[in-house]
């Protein structure tokens, strides 16, 4: 029992422990679905974002967002399973950092950052806005993110993680050779 | 959504946060290293997580107690741009 509470307030866990967490929720999500017969309950985090604009706008616009073909058939607006676990998910991050006691707010990410990008906090800013752009629009093109769908989709074989996956290490590896060139 | 669904949602969702964390998905240089090779704690993550999950999911299906989720559709154009676009975001920013 030590032991365990030792393992679990280590900084770093092994990525096959941490990854097995992941697979337990994930077969939980699925029991949770057939308990409530909602197929809406899933896993993913990308969607959330969609529906917590969605709910915004619906505030202000209710007629906009009735006609909107994408809040019809793609994505409910509001408060969907997704924006709950969402919230779950920053909670869980910082618990995970409180439990290890590193837990601390930062301003810049680690070292490598200011080895490839240099000390700047405005380039970090800017830049992680951009690439925030893109990876939720990529993730709104493609039907989900790394968890919504290269997971949850992968488990299932489903034909489009895998696509998802090819598209995104192609770009990914490019991008990295990019940025780091030489020392790639 | 019932108060039970969101009692449930925040507790699975703390899960998914807390192994990404441990895992240390939430520092850039992981996620970049992946693209280069140096460090596949990226896949080794994901890896086991299918193969855990795909192993509960089926066993329980196979039981009868679970229904098999709706798996995401497959739109080969709209799933290959996506994860392009998906790619450069994530491997220049590391989120």
């Amino acid at each position: 029992m030590k032991q365990i509470i030792g393992y679990i307030r280590k900084d770093q866990w092994s990525p096959y422990v941490a990854g097995s967490l992941l697979g337990l929720v994930a077969v939980l999500i699925a029991v949770v679905s057939t308990v409530f017969r909602d197929p809406s309950i899933a896993l993913g985090a990308s969607g959330a974002f969609e529906s917590i604009l969605g709910g915004l706008t619906q505030l202000v616009s209710p007629d906009w967002i009735a006609k909107n073909l994408y809040f019809k058939a793609v994505r409910l607006p509001g408060l969907t399973w997704e924006v709950v676990m969402l919230f779950g998910i920053f909670v869980g991050g910082a618990l995970g950092a409180i439990s290890s006691r590193t837990w601390k707010l930062r301003w810049m990410p680690d070292k490598q950052w200011a080895e490839a990008f240099g000390q700047s906090r405005v380039t970090r800013w800017v830049l992680v806005f951009l690439g925030a752009i893109l990876l939720e629009y990529g993730a709104g093109m493609a039907g989900g993110c790394t968890s919504g769908l290269a997971i949850w989709g992968g488990l299932q074989l489903a034909p489009a993680a895998f696509v998802f996956m090819g598209g995104m290490f192609a770009t990914g590896i490019l991008t990295a050779l990019l940025v780091y060139r030489r020392r790639y | 959504m019932s108060v039970a669904q969101i009692i449930i949602a925040l507790v699975l969702g703390i899960g998914f946060g807390f192994a990404l964390q441990k895992a240390g998905l939430t520092q850039y240089h992981k996620i970049v290293n992946v693209f280069r090779f140096t460090d596949l704690a990226v896949l080794k993550f994901m890896m086991t997580a299918l193969i855990v999950a795909m192993a509960g999911l089926f066993s329980l299906n196979g039981l009868g107690l679970i229904d098999l989720p709706v798996p995401p559709q497959t739109h080969i154009v709209g799933n290959l741009l996506g994860g392009l676009v998906f790619g450069v975001g994530m491997s220049l920013v590391g989120i």
